[in-house]
């Protein structure tokens, strides 16, 4: 994991009625990230200034090492990208698809496509208008996937796929993770298949980053704290505190930077801790982006 | 500019639409038949169909494959290929051109070659030539509309313009004195006024591809 696959550098974009504001990030080769956002929230622009179909008002995007959008064509050869939006031509085959991006990507493994066609349970020979939903994920996956991307880049796969299929889809991002110089940027409103998948993490909200981090770091940094408070006590102040919760006497306060030390300050300013819970990654977002909006309503 | 993949654009764009494009080879044959009649009005209603089939082929692949792939939601896999919009946009001209080229040519040379006939009325001529590269203007006109606009309301708004525009420049053009001068004699008399047309409108052809590209590559999305 030394290089780094995409590089957003104070990358800014503004439509008439959505900013998205100074992203910065760095996705290390190899690295598997989970890019979570609302509805709106600027998912789907991000990565689209990322493909070079969308250009930038300001700030810079390298892409394996080429830069965006003027160098696209380039590193177009090494991505491969699949949408929620986007759509197979619905009157030729799926045979006819294979053949047209295999014609255009000189790393295309016909093998690796077989392979997929029989795992995706799909038929070569039938028309794309007469695949479900979950077939036509499935079959723009697989054109995604057989030409060895070494990046893929998935915006929103999982959505409106039935469990079968998105169990099915996401069985086939975990084997492909196999290969560890293979980067994925994974776009989702659904934190579940996100957290399964992923090693880094990074939320969007209103067109700003509010978090990017390793999955398991975000995950250790954030609990939910049950307290006791006798009536004499006073609410400790504790570092990270982005929700205070509960009732005077029962307060429950999420924290994003725990340490154990917090639990003995707890104690010496006279709480007791009732429980520390865990919190999943749908919980950490939402409290999150919560507090960033009561913070800076818009 | 990569050619191996404009070509490949071309051909895809081509079989997407194969029906389309051999439907109209019957239809067009049908209208030439019918000159076979052998009456000038079977010659003028024969030239009438054929324009229409060749107008509507046009109208309708520039249609298909410009505006259909932002409206059924294929662009953002095309453009999810390693291709440029410069590769996107050649190969989209060139698909919708090619084929409207075809048959305009041998309907065009067809038309020409019949007022070429002994006992034609050869001075008909120049007006036909102008009113047969009008209709290559045209197409051109709503290949740029539909590929700058990407949008059915904008390309139905140049199919109207061009049908309209395509009736008011040929009684314009008619009314010429230049050219409604020698219009119905036996010689062909190429007057400078009928050059003139026809040169501007020759001019037009790479004005209108040009500013196309031009306006492309001003563009920030392409989804």
């Amino acid at each position: 994991m030394s290089e780094v696959c995409v590089r957003f550098q104070g990358v800014s974009k503004k439509y008439p009625h959505f900013l998205l504001d100074n992203i910065s990030l760095d996705l290390p080769e190899g690295s598997i990230l989970g890019f979570i956002g609302a509805n709106g929230a600027g998912k789907s622009t991000t990565i689209r200034i990322l493909m070079g179909l969308v250009r930038q008002d300001s700030g810079t995007v390298e892409v394996l090492g080429h830069a965006m959008p003027a160098d696209q064509v380039a590193a177009k050869q090494k991505i491969g990208f699949v949408s929620e939006d986007m759509r197979l031509y619905g009157a030729a085959t799926l045979a006819w698809h294979m053949s047209f991006v295999a014609s255009i990507y000189p790393d295309w493994n016909q093998a690796y496509a077989d392979k997929l066609l029989r795992r995706f349970d799909l038929k070569p020979q039938q028309k794309i208008k007469g695949l479900s939903h979950g077939q036509r994920v499935k079959a723009a996956l697989l054109l995604a996937l057989a030409h060895q991307p070494r990046l893929l880049v998935l915006d929103e796969p999982t959505t409106g796929l039935d469990p079968v299929a998105r169990r099915e889809v996401l069985a086939e991002l975990m084997a492909v993770l196999a290969d560890e110089h293979r980067t994925i940027l994974f776009s989702s409103h659904n934190t579940l298949d996100v957290e399964q998948i992923s090693d880094r993490i990074a939320f969007i909200d209103r067109g700003r980053i509010i978090a990017f981090d390793e999955k398991e770091d975000l995950l250790d940094r954030w609990r939910r704290l049950r307290l006791v408070l006798p009536p004499s006590a006073v609410l400790p102040q504790l570092p990270g505190i982005v929700e205070v919760g509960g009732s005077d006497r029962l307060p429950v306060l999420t924290t994003s930077q725990f340490d154990p030390a917090v639990l003995s300050l707890c104690k010496d300013r006279g709480a007791t801790v009732q429980a520390v819970d865990s919190m999943t990654l749908e919980e950490i977002f939402v409290a999150n982006v919560q507090s960033r909006r009561e913070l800076q309503p818009a | 500019m990569n050619y191996a993949m404009v070509r490949r654009l071309i051909l895809k764009d081509w079989y997407l639409n194969r029906w389309l494009i051999l439907g109209s080879v019957p239809a067009g044959l049908a209208a030439l038949a019918i000159i076979l009649i052998g009456k000038f009005v079977a010659l003028l209603l024969s030239i009438i169909l054929l324009c229409m089939v060749i107008i509507g082929v046009g109208a309708q692949l520039a249609t298909v494959t410009t505006v259909n792939e932002r409206k059924e939601q294929t662009l953002a896999f095309m453009m999810s290929l390693p291709l440029s919009w410069r590769e996107y946009t050649a190969a989209k001209i060139l698909a919708n051109l090619i084929i409207f080229l075809i048959p305009w040519l041998i309907i065009s040379a067809g038309a020409l070659g019949v007022l070429w006939l002994p006992g034609a009325t050869h001075g008909l001529i120049p007006f036909t030539a102008i009113m047969a590269v009008e209709m290559l203007v045209t197409t051109c006109l709503i290949i740029a509309a539909g590929l700058i606009t990407e949008s059915q309301a904008g390309t139905t708004v140049a199919i109207l313009c061009s049908s309209l525009g395509i009736n008011i420049l040929g009684f314009v053009f008619a009314h010429l004195r230049g050219i409604s001068a020698y219009m119905w004699g036996q010689q062909v008399h190429w007057s400078p006024t009928a050059l003139i047309v026809l040169l501007a409108e020759f001019a037009m052809v790479p004005l209108l591809l040009g500013l196309t590209f031009f306006i492309q590559s001003r563009k920030t999305d392409f989804l």
